[in-house]
């Protein structure tokens, strides 16, 4: 043997040994060794030591049956990101109206911490004016002439509480169930349990608007520890939503499929080798983003709906915005996606600027989403499709009833602080009572009274609709099972229909 | 504290006396047979181990006596017996020792006998009275017996009719006759009033200071929350309707009526009346059950792009969704034909099929729902889908179809849903419709959010601030 030769084999040797980690001379070592020991119990039949080849056999994002049959088969997630003014929009208080421009009484404020507001802020009352609407007999504000008209279809939940007071950390315990980074989002938990009902497009879907992504970053749609084919598929929402859709010149659809095929085998085999389930998610995602070069043209090109869609919309084709986005979740949904989920940025009304003010760009961001809103449920209900299509609206926190001293001096504008002890959010369709109200805060809309919920509830009430239990919806992790809810979260059974 | 440990011990040791009894009473028997005779040497050894753990399971089990958690009358017995069980091992290991044959003779029945009635007492203590003959079906409708309507709330004696039966269903299983958990009991006027070994847990008037709501209302992950976790809780409105009774005075004659009542009170009331069941049913999943579909047929079905699976991981009925395979051939048409037992929930959307499809649909007697959206389902079509007497559910938004061809369902007396959205049913049908199907809600769609001036204006202050 030539020198050569022998230099090649000691290299590959090498490579060889660099492969093989702690990890992997423990996991051959026990199964080998109980393997041999089992094999001499079962007089060598291997039949427990063989590899489980189902992962790959079945594709992760397969339909699968819930715990029990729910109402709901998807969920569209309206999420006002920087966290809507409850005071302005349906939780009317009009004795904080009489404490307008007073000083804030000490016994809100000790023991308290606020984002911004230091020292004693003023309070200040309700900056719209308020009145009951359809048979529910819902307040609902003067900045959403729409809503308003669909106030019946809607079930309140009036007494939300959270205990972060910062952007991020609330919305990733409003998604992931920990204010922390690297738990799975509530879409790819569902997609996890549910699997999509439409393989040629990805189970959970994530649309933004307002400029800007969640302050939490894309690990409020991450799939955290689950395997990445459940993570949430970001679409853009100017231009193509999906890039490099179109086969490349010179290739046609047989070769990428060949060569896909290739590349897919290639990966059976290391799944085969390593057993490691992200090599399966990879498999599924190329086979997935091939399938999807049929089907998302057409499912997401909303200027294939008809004139009068558009109008009762108020989409603007071409340019990235809410209501594009709203139609587009409609069109999803309707093609079989199991989870929705939409972000709009831009309602954080502290006052410190034009934009983010309480009477300013607060209204301006009603008037941008409260009419593609109102259409969705409408659209929806004519479809017959707004039973099974839980739609969720709300924010990651509420906003003081006293108005924003950001560092003890005067705003430019009127805005509200971050508020965690109270707000409200709404939940339609999917099984959910119509016309409904749960939870009162008290009379200056500062502390929930009755009916208080958490984010783990809400969590627990659209699992719930979905068919799962969400104490059993488990994934294994670290040596022990992780659930959305943690160790919390009740099945708001009060606004189920 | 170290004695708890101890006597926790007593449910695994009590097996060792009853197990190497029963074979020092086999060998002894088989040990007159000559093949087996040399099993006699075995025998004095037997007996002692069997005494010394029926001893040690004695002082454990006296140990968990002092609970008080058991029935008292049962406990006394098994005691007794067990005491005796420990005596006559003895006594059998004696005898075989000085080879009193005829006296061991007695003392393996006395044993056999003891030791099967102990052990029966043993599991009346840990299971309940008559868990012996108990099924798991039994058991379950035990821990999710519905408690039943009430004709007229306010006319109810609040315990009598309200209180006792939530009693019965959360907490009898640990705090009634059978077992007394914390020695309490909660199955009568007398035991409720008196309290368990730490004293009360009602105190009438007084939320505050009644423990037994304090523990119903403590967060569920705490130990001491009640019921345990994992056992049926208290509904929200059981809960209101506890503290309104404690805090009325946990009377135990009056009737609803005869205590002021808030709002909330008089909803949860009148709840009581209505059935709970009726509501927690789904009309669009039938009561019984159904043989499991073929798994080739399913997976032939999937081949197609064809979602296709159980509404639920505890049914068979089948739920499909075809929104990848509008085109259907005659495989297809047969696999669905197959699944005409389990089939209840099908969506089409968009669906472009030939007559025979259609007539394959109108095979599948059992569906509930259809969803037959965008499809280019026809009157004549429709006229096969008469035979679909199940059906509760049918979307025919945005299809060609017509009042006329419409009315060919007007027998099928369950439709409850009916989408007409851009259909050829116009507004002026609308209520021919409507009578044909009195029971059905009837979406005809056409709704529109009218265009508002503000939708587009934006609020600035320069223009806006005078």
């Amino acid at each position: 043997m030539s020198r050569d030769h022998q230099r090649i084999i000691q290299e590959a040797n090498a490579h060889y040994m660099q492969q093989q980690t702690r990890r992997h001379f423990f996991r051959e070592c026990a199964t080998g060794m109980g393997a041999m020991a089992l094999g001499s119990f079962l007089g060598g039949c291997n039949w427990l030591a063989s590899k489980d080849p189902s992962l790959l056999q079945t594709n992760p994002l397969m339909a699968h049956a819930p715990h029990f049959a729910g109402k709901a088969k998807s969920v569209i997630y309206l999420h006002m990101a920087g966290a809507p003014s409850q005071l302005e929009l349906f939780d009317f208080k009009p004795d904080l109206m009489k404490l307008d421009g007073q000083d804030c009484p000490q016994s809100l404020l000790e023991g308290k911490k606020f984002a911004f507001i230091r020292g004693v802020p003023k309070m200040m009352g309700p900056q719209a004016s308020f009145k009951q609407h359809g048979q529910s007999g819902a307040w609902i504000s003067e900045h959403l002439p729409h809503l308003s008209t669909v106030a019946d279809e809607l079930s309140f939940l009036k007494a939300v509480q959270t205990d972060q007071f910062n952007h991020g950390p609330a919305q990733l315990l409003m998604h992931t169930g920990v204010p922390r980074l690297g738990r799975p989002s509530m879409g790819s938990w569902v997609t996890y349990g549910l699997g999509s009902e439409n393989n040629n497009l990805p189970g959970f879907v994530v649309l933004t608007s307002g400029g800007k992504n969640p302050d939490a970053g894309k690990s409020v749609w991450g799939n955290g520890f689950l395997p990445s084919v459940y993570q949430g598929v970001q679409c853009r929402t100017e231009g193509d939503p999906v890039l490099f859709l179109k086969d490349p010149a010179g290739m046609d659809r047989d070769l990428r499929k060949a060569s896909i095929d290739a590349i897919n085998e290639a990966n059976k085999l290391t799944y085969e080798e390593f057993q490691d389930p992200e090599t399966v998610s990879r498999i599924a995602q190329y086979e997935m983003a091939y399938r999807m070069q049929i089907e998302v043209p057409e499912t997401m090109n909303i200027n294939n709906e008809p004139a009068y869609i558009h109008e009762m919309y108020g989409t603007k084709p071409g340019q990235a915005c809410f209501a594009n986005n709203v139609l587009l979740a409609r069109k999803l949904v309707e093609k079989g996606v199991r989870f929705v989920q939409l972000f709009d940025w831009g309602w954080d009304s502290h006052g410190t600027e034009e934009n983010l003010a309480i009477d300013f760009g607060f209204v301006n961001k009603c008037r941008a989403t409260d009419k593609p809103i109102t259409a969705l449920l409408l659209d929806l209900k004519q479809r017959g499709l707004l039973d099974e299509t839980l739609v969720v609206w709300g924010g990651e926190f509420g906003r003081t009833p006293m108005l924003e001293n950001r560092d003890g001096k005067k705003n430019p504008f009127k805005g509200r602080d971050h508020h965690t002890e109270a707000f409200t959010m709404w939940l339609a369709g999917g099984g959910i009572k119509r016309g409904f109200s749960f939870g009162e805060t008290d009379e200056i809309g500062y502390s929930a009274i009755s009916g208080k919920v958490t984010a783990h509830d809400i969590q627990a009430t659209i699992l719930h609709q979905l068919g799962f239990d969400h104490e059993k919806l488990v994934y294994q992790y670290q040596g022990r099972p992780f659930r959305l809810t943690d160790v919390h979260g009740k099945v708001i059974n009060e606004i189920v229909a | 504290m170290i004695t708890s440990i101890i006597s926790h011990f007593h449910p695994v040791l009590v097996h060792l006396p009853i197990g190497i009894l029963l074979l020092a009473v086999l060998f002894h028997w088989l040990s007159t047979k000559e093949k087996y005779a040399a099993l006699a040497a075995a025998i004095p050894i037997a007996y002692l181990a069997g005494s010394i753990t029926a001893i040690l399971s004695c002082i454990t089990g006296y140990l968990l006596s002092g609970t008080g958690e058991y029935d008292e009358t049962t406990l006394n017995l098994h005691q007794w017996m067990g005491i005796l069980v420990a005596f006559s091992s003895a006594a059998g290991y004696l005898f075989a020792c000085n080879n009193n044959a005829l006296q061991l003779k007695w003392v393996s029945f006395l044993l056999l006998g003891l030791l099967t009635v102990t052990g029966h007492l043993g599991g009346t203590l840990t299971h309940g009275e008559g868990y012996l003959w108990k099924t798991e079906s039994a058991d379950k409708k035990d821990s999710t017996a519905v408690i039943k309507p009430i004709a007229n709330a306010q006319e109810a004696v609040v315990y009598k009719e309200i209180i006792q039966p939530m009693l019965e269903t959360k907490c009898y299983k640990c705090h009634a006759a059978t077992k007394q958990k914390g020695g309490l009991r909660l199955d009568a006027e007398s035991w409720i009033l008196k309290g368990g070994k730490n004293g009360k847990v009602i105190v009438p008037g007084s939320i505050d200071s009644s423990k037994a709501y304090q523990r119903i209302i403590l967060d569920p992950i705490e130990e001491k929350h009640m019921p345990p976790k994992g056992k049926p809780q208290l509904t929200e409105q059981e809960r209101l309707l506890m503290q309104w009774w404690i805090s009325t005075g946990a009377d135990f004659s009056k009737k609803s009526k005869d205590f002021t009542q808030t709002a909330a009170i008089k909803t949860a009331l009148s709840a009581l009346e209505k059935s709970e069941s009726v509501a927690t049913k789904r009309a669009d999943i039938p009561q019984e059950e159904v043989t499991k579909a073929s798994e080739t047929i399913l997976e032939s079905l999937r081949k197609n792009s064809v979602t296709v699976f159980e509404i639920s991981a505890n049914s068979n009925w089948l739920s499909a969704n075809f929104v990848n395979c509008t085109k259907w051939n005659r495989e297809i048409e047969k696999n669905i034909s197959s699944l005409k037992e389990q089939l209840i929930w099908l969506k089409i959307p968009g669906a472009q099929l030939q007559e025979s499809s259609w007539k394959t649909i109108a095979g599948l007697t059992n569906l509930r729902r259809l969803s037959a959206e965008h499809s280019n389902i026809t009157d004549k079509d429709l006229e096969h889908l008469s035979s679909l007497n199940q059906l509760q559910y049918l979307n025919l938004v945005d299809t060609k179809i017509t009042a006329k061809g419409l009315m060919q369902l007007k027998a099928n007396s369950n439709l409850t849903n009916l989408f007409l959205s851009r259909t050829g049913i116009g507004a002026q049908d609308f209520n021919t419709v409507k009578l044909k199907f009195p029971k059905a809600v009837i979406d005809t769609g056409g709704y529109n959010v009218p265009f508002i001036a503000t939708d587009t204006q934006q609020l600035h202050p320069k223009t806006d601030m005078k």
